[in-house]
């Protein structure tokens, strides 16, 4: 699938995702190995992202299975069509008369319908969920299975047959087996931590949140208008939010957002009176906003304090 | 590189990581795609492969460092702090080191391997010698500490020796016909050479200890904390606890979130089945499943806040803070003689300002004596509207009453009222009924008593009242 560790991150910029090389290493191995990644990290980094987007780079299909407290294998892996196969045993009602005529007792009649019983339990009447389809697919796909964190420790334990085999066995048909192996990506918030088996069967990646460098690359591949200047002031007064005890620390997609709408109201600066209100971008919680403000104010200050310096006050200053 | 792995997992398993062995393979696999050659790609392989806790990492960078980095970044440090010291530059400084090996090439056979590699500062080899000696003296005498390693490696390796060679060479240096101060330069570089190697061969000795001592992670364990008991808590310990406690917290949703599913799932109502499928002709076209109803916990905490349990009170606030967090319908209070309700509190700040504010006594009068029979009295005459058959209430406190009125018979309302009464107490099961504590007059009138002075047991209890 990729030849090298660059090849992986160059492919991954063309997708508009910026990896680090680390990231770029896992996605490799995991690529090469055949094995499941499970990506773990605070929400808003881009987990579920890097699912999409290797569908993306490699021209595969996705298959996405999100997970939810209660969610089981019939909703994962397949269903039979009951009320499907009861509207064919009620249409057939004749068809079934004709075959069971003559039947003597009812012994040859039960053994009479038990010939056609796989007529009933056939594909026709699998209703396949994602897992399935994801395992019967005719050509290689990327599985994404999301939020693994929020499932059951039962459907955990069940998961672990499908990734470590690629198989699964339905009482009716028998074992099914994956005609490719997919790319599975897994991904967690880490509301629970997961079985060691589970883990033992992936590559672990932890995502944190990028680097300035990093984050600075992303607003300017994902908000091109944005001011460079002002790009820079944001990512740092950021960093310096997700050092504070939040309610819910700022992700990647809320300093996009920020910096849209700072972009959209011609916002030079960060010491323009607009910034302040449309801080609800970045923070969702009163609390929260108001710890931000008392954070910026800071920043402020400490910012013109180094500009009142006269040397080393360029770009390059804020993106160390 | 296979040896490498494999002893640096066993390593890493000593430092509390749990590797398996299909994880080791992986390791293998994934060098054998990358290969060596990149440091940070066989970094970050290895911790793909080998780390599955996001907690892990900073042990998993540290030993990495340890092990397979050797002494290379410190040898680094040392030229740096030389350059510094002799007020040289780069080039300067590789300027010298030229000058330096071709004055030794003249010397040829005169000087020690050791002494060459250090003079021209060739640190690999350095370091190479330093392991060989390292390694001969672990297999003789197996089992020194630091101190004595390090002695051992040096005399192994000839310290002494070199002392002296770079003694003559400061001698022979004044003929070479070099300008003088480059002359001073060159005699001040040999003897912080010689320092720098006394300083290697301890690190070498001190790491090596670190590695190879299997006692050593015992003693740094990172969850010493869960049994060590409240009383005895630091003010560090409780800067660290928050984590803890929300992980605990956690743990208890869980748990009762998973009993509510467990009830949830009912079994085939067949009269709602018939009744439905009528339209279908009888047909169980669709089934019904009888549906229980959902239980929303419902928990009242009194916690004692009074000087004898301060650092446990502390903690359970945070603990109760958490909950508080996680569920809807959680009433606290806070006691001492008086007894007030922090639920409001709790709801608008933030954790640790929220159990300082209660701690200090913006609530209730905090340096009044105990008076567990006060406080409930007032909890029965003002806040009994609280309790319904279906709430739990946790009590936490060391029943000492100060010989003040029991008022157990609050207890026994309250047991009657609600569905489950809980008492934690900090103290030892030990002290219970001693001087003024009232325990044995509480406990009977509660469903569980349990003795709560580390986060060890309060897991463990989490486990008992939820499950």
């Amino acid at each position: 699938m990729f030849k090298s560790v660059d090849e992986v991150v160059s492919r991954l910029a063309e997708e508009r995702y910026i990896a680090s090389r680390e990231v770029a290493t896992v996605v490799y191995l995991a690529a090469a190995m055949r094995k499941p990644i499970l990506v773990e990290g605070p929400a808003g980094v881009g987990k579920t992202e890097l699912g999409k987007v290797l569908a993306g780079t490699l021209k595969l299909d996705l298959i996405r299975l999100q997970c939810y407290e209660g969610l089981d294998e019939a909703k994962a892996l397949y269903e039979w069509e009951y009320a499907k196969q009861l509207l064919y045993t009620q249409v057939l009602k004749d068809k079934i008369g004709e075959v069971l005529e003559g039947a003597k007792g009812l012994r040859q009649a039960v053994e009479r319908i038990a010939q056609e019983e796989d007529v009933f339990f056939s594909d026709r009447f699998l209703l396949p969920r994602p897992l399935l389809s994801a395992l019967l697919a005719p050509k290689p796909i990327v599985l994404l299975i999301d939020e693994i964190d929020k499932s059951d420790t039962e459907f955990e334990a069940f998961l672990l047959e499908v990734l470590s085999d690629f198989q699964v066995s339905v009482p009716e048909l028998g074992t099914l087996k994956a005609k490719h192996i997919p790319l599975v990506v897994l991904t967690s918030n880490n509301s629970r931590e997961m079985s060691d088996a589970l883990k033992r069967r992936c590559l672990h990646l932890y995502l944190d949140f990028p680097d300035a460098e990093r984050e600075m690359e992303i607003i300017r591949l994902k908000v091109p208008g944005a001011d460079k200047k002002l790009a820079a002031e944001v990512v740092e007064l950021l960093h310096r939010l997700r050092k504070l005890d939040l309610k819910k620390r700022p992700s990647i997609s809320e300093t996009l957002d920020w910096v849209k709408a700072l972009t959209l109201l011609n916002v030079k600066s960060l010491d323009d009176a607009l910034v302040t209100e449309t801080l609800s971008t970045v923070m969702k919680y009163e609390a929260d906003i108001r710890k931000a403000q008392q954070e910026l104010k800071e920043y402020l200050a400490v910012r013109k304090a180094k500009v009142a310096q006269p040397a080393a006050t360029s770009d390059k200053d804020f993106l160390n | 590189m296979l040896d490498r792995i494999v002893e640096f997992s066993a390593l890493l398993r000593r430092h509390g990581l749990r590797v398996s062995l299909p994880e080791n393979m992986d390791a293998a696999a994934a060098l054998e795609l990358l290969g060596v050659g990149d440091k940070a790609t066989f970094k970050s392989a290895l911790r793909a492969a080998l780390v599955k806790r996001a907690g892990d990492t900073q042990t998993f960078d540290e030993l990495f460092d340890l092990y397979f980095l050797g002494l290379g970044t410190e040898s680094r440090r040392m030229d740096e702090e030389l350059m510094r010291q002799l007020g040289m530059s780069p080039a300067e400084f590789q300027a010298m080191l030229e000058e330096i090996e071709k004055f030794l090439e003249n010397l040829d056979g005169q000087i020690s391997a050791l002494a060459k590699a250090l003079l021209t500062g060739d640190m690999g080899e350095v370091e190479r010698l330093l392991r060989e000696a390292a390694g001969a003296e672990r297999s003789e005498n197996p089992g020194l500490r630091v101190l004595m390693f390090a002695q051992g490696i040096g005399d192994r390796i000839g310290v002494e020796g070199v002392r002296i060679e770079i003694e003559n060479l400061k001698a022979l240096l004044g003929r070479g016909g070099a300008a003088p101060e480059m002359i001073e330069k060159m005699a001040q570089y040999a003897e912080e050479r010689l320092r720098n190697l006394l300083k290697l061969v301890r690190e070498l000795a001190r790491r090596e200890a670190d590695t190879k001592d299997p006692t050593r992670p015992e003693r740094e364990r990172h969850d010493y904390l869960s049994q060590k008991s409240f009383v005895y808590y630091t003010e560090d310990d409780i800067r660290k606890m928050n984590e803890v406690v929300v992980r605990l917290a956690r743990r208890f949703k869980n748990r009762l979130s998973l009993r509510r599913k467990r009830a949830r799932r009912g079994r085939l109502d067949v009269s709602a089945t018939f009744r439905k499928n009528l339209q279908y002709g009888g047909v169980p076209f669709r089934i019904k499943l009888e549906k229980r109803r959902k239980e929303k916990p419902d928990v009242v905490v009194l916690c004692d806040i009074s000087d004898s349990v301060l650092n446990a009170s502390r903690f359970m606030l945070q603990f109760v803070y958490s909950v508080q967090d996680l569920y809807s319908k959680v009433r606290s209070f806070v006691f001492v003689s008086d007894l007030d309700e922090v639920t409001r509190l709790f709801e608008e700040n933030e954790i640790h300002q929220a159990v300082e504010m209660a701690l200090r006594g913006d609530v209730i009068d905090v340096y009044s004596h105990s008076n567990f029979g006060r406080a409930f009295e007032i909890f029965y005459r003002e806040h009994w509207t609280a309790i319904t058959p279906k709430t739990t209430v946790l009590v936490i406190g060391d029943g000492r009453n100060n010989y003040n009125r029991a008022n157990d018979w609050v207890l026994q309302e309250i047991r009657r009222k609600a569905k489950q009464l809980v008492w934690l107490n900090p103290e030892s099961r030990m002290t219970w009924g001693y001087g003024d504590s009232e325990m044995p007059r509480y406990a009977p009138h509660c469903h569980v008593v349990e003795e709560c002075r580390n986060i060890h047991q309060l897991y463990q209890l989490i486990d008992r009242i939820a499950a």
